[in-house]
């Protein structure tokens, strides 16, 4: 069972700045942890390993300085890490960062699973994963609170609106999960000292991927951010509905359709 | 002079933050109310590779370093709970094992402190002393192939807990000899645990030895020199309670920040106003200033440097600064600091310890002074 898990690292603050000719996030300018849900993301992928056997593989794009996220995953117990870091993967968004995710999982190769978190802390998108599946033509498990698998199929217990239902699909396929999936292993101190002093961290360049460099980065993004703001709270009036509570439903209703919103 | 921390360093610090909101935190308001620790603390603490941090490998440690291990303390100390002082000895003794001891005491000694089956104890005390060797009333009498010891030792961590422990005692040259001591054995005995204003479950302990055998192979170092046994260890010990201290001085300006950014007064959060501002940056510069000195004395002995002086002006400096800090955050919640709903109230019982145990605060100015004042450097 030879699994990817594609993890990322995130500010750690709202103290942040914003680069306004780019629109996009400063990642210097705040400390910076592993994406809350991406602990669960590897903790599926060791649960599996345990299991199942297997080698698991945790990749990041991102600046030199996501290495310590790698180095986080390798405490936790993954067999390899890689990090790919370059200008040219600059000012990505989604899109652009699936397609640079999926050009390293190509020359990996050989997978069983591919498994993400379910959206990042900070851009709360949920794309990556399901755009990462189809850039690889993997079936895609989304929202998953379990995983289990029988022969070469997964069966998932994905989470919707109002409940659950279960998926199953046969291998390869890409799996993201939810936050309660699992409760994450703590690295021990001895784990800590071997992710720093005795396992490495691969740095994967731009021309290390065989892909289109016009569709990494900022070139490669078709979302733009415009402009970036903090929206200022003004004071404002306010009409209080008196009355039962089907009466000013009724009247809120109305309200709501004069000023358009309905 | 670089002072940043390595990532090794700083995900050790994020692994016991997790594992003291995990492990610890969740069952304090239980060990306030039944003055016990959990029972499988030492081995959660184990499988956290947590305990002879810095034992070679060799005898079931992990060959880290004192700058590491105190890293890790101050991060838990953060609970407020005497489960930090387990950790601490496992890893102090089992140092002071490893330093002073023989192949054979290593082996036989060091890795059941390692893996979480034993907890270690330090017994020096007596009710009649904390710090003079002279007025150790615990006698060894050699007899074949064994010393038998008989006396009474005092305020003993974990003493009725099954493990090891160095005990000092008069030999028959009347000077003080580090025995290694199996506990629970034949002829040891002790006394419920004295119940304490803080650190609740610490399990301090009087030991009461009855002709309780040692083997003859079972001295730490060499006869006679205890006391300099004694007197490193403390050292080192010391460093470790400065940590906790400064651990605790962090979370008592955490929780203050915290009710001071929720607390309105006119309107306002008590934040902004200049007097709580004032109390808060005051904070702030002492617990700064008590944690890189920490640090600095830790990575003395790394060094292998004569860090004795510095670990005691280190004692001598942060016990009152945070004892302060302390103060300032009771007077910041005001009389919700007064009641066992914050953790500013365990904080405050917890702090006051550190100028009386493990040696006073008044103690350590004997040490600095004396050192000065033989000092030929002016």
């Amino acid at each position: 069972m030879d699994i990817i898990v594609c993890i990322k690292q995130v500010p750690d603050s709202y103290d942040i700045s914003w680069d306004k000719n780019t629109g996009s996030l400063s990642r210097q300018s705040a400390s910076a942890i592993l994406n809350p849900i991406d602990k669960n993301t590897l903790e599926a992928a060791i649960s599996l390993r345990e299991e199942h056997g297997g080698f698991i593989t945790a990749i990041s794009m991102g600046p030199d300085q996501a290495e310590e996220v790698l180095r986080e995953a390798l405490g936790m117990g993954v067999d390899k890490a890689i990090l790919l870091s370059d200008k040219v993967f600059a000012g990505a968004d989604t899109l652009a960062t699936s397609y640079a995710l999926s050009c390293a999982i190509k020359k990996i190769h050989r997978f069983d699973m591919v498994i993400c978190g379910k959206e990042s802390y900070d851009g709360v998108t949920g794309h990556v994963g399901p755009q990462l599946a189809e850039f690889l033509d993997l079936p895609q498990l989304t929202n998953s609170t379990e995983i289990s698998l029988k022969k070469n199929k997964v069966l998932v217990k994905q989470k919707i609106e109002d409940g659950y239902r279960l998926l199953e699909a046969s291998l390869p396929v890409l799996i993201t999960v939810e936050k309660h999936i699992n409760q994450p292993r703590i690295p021990s101190m001895e784990d800590i000292m071997g992710a720093y002093r005795e396992k490495t961290v691969d740095i994967w360049r731009g021309e290390d991927l065989n892909g289109n460099t016009e569709g990494f980065g900022l070139n490669g993004s078709p979302t733009k951010s415009k402009s970036v703001y903090v929206q200022k709270l003004e004071k404002g009036s306010a009409e209080i509905l008196k009355g039962e509570p089907d009466v000013t439903a009724k009247r809120l209703v109305e309200i709501l359709k004069e000023n358009g919103f309905l | 002079m670089d002072f940043a921390l390595s990532g090794e360093s700083k995900m050790m610090v994020k692994a016991a933050k997790d594992f003291a909101l995990k492990e610890i935190e969740p069952v304090t308001e239980k060990i306030e109310r039944e003055d016990a620790l959990p029972d499988d603390l030492l081995q959660k603490f184990a499988k956290a590779r947590m305990l002879g941090m810095m034992v070679p490998r060799e005898y079931g440690g992990i060959g880290s370093s004192a700058l590491n291990v105190i890293l890790v303390a101050e991060e838990l100390a953060k609970t407020a709970s005497a489960a930090v002082f387990v950790m601490a000895l496992n890893n102090s003794i089992a140092e002071t094992i490893h330093y002073w001891g023989s192949e054979d005491i290593r082996q036989r000694f060091i890795p059941s402190l390692c893996d979480g089956s034993n907890y270690a104890s330090m017994a020096f005390t007596e009710p009649a002393t904390g710090s003079d060797p002279t007025a150790i009333t615990m006698t060894a009498k050699h007899e074949g192939d064994y010393f038998i010891l008989n006396g009474t030792k005092r305020f003993i961590t974990n003493g009725h807990k099954n493990g090891s422990g160095v005990f000092y005692a008069k030999d028959e040259t009347g000077k003080v000899t580090a025995y290694m001591v199996e506990k629970n054995t034949d002829g040891y005995t002790w006394s419920k645990p004295w119940s304490l204003m803080g650190l609740a479950g610490q399990g301090l302990v009087d030991i009461f030895l009855k002709g309780v055998k040692v083997s003859q192979e079972n001295i730490l170092g060499e006869p006679g020199k205890g006391f300099h046994i004694l007197l490193r260890w403390i050292a080192g010990e010391r460093i470790q309670q400065m940590a906790f201290m400064t651990g605790m001085g962090q979370e008592c300006l955490n929780q203050s920040l915290k009710f001071a950014k929720e607390r309105m007064v006119r309107a306002r959060p008590m934040t902004a106003m200049q007097g709580f501002q004032w109390m808060l940056a005051e904070m702030h510069a002492s617990i700064e200033a008590c944690r890189w000195w920490t640090y600095r004395v830790a990575c003395m002995q790394d060094a292998g440097d004569d860090f004795q002086i510095d670990s005691a002006a280190l004692k001598l400096f942060v016990v009152p600064t945070i004892q302060e800090v302390a103060r300032k955050a009771l007077q910041i919640h005001g009389s919700y600091g007064y009641c066992k709903d914050y953790k500013i109230e365990r904080l405050y019982r917890t702090i006051a310890h550190a100028g009386i145990t493990a040696s006073s605060t008044e103690l350590q100015k004997t040490i600095v002074g004396s050192a000065l004042a033989r000092s030929k450097d002016i």
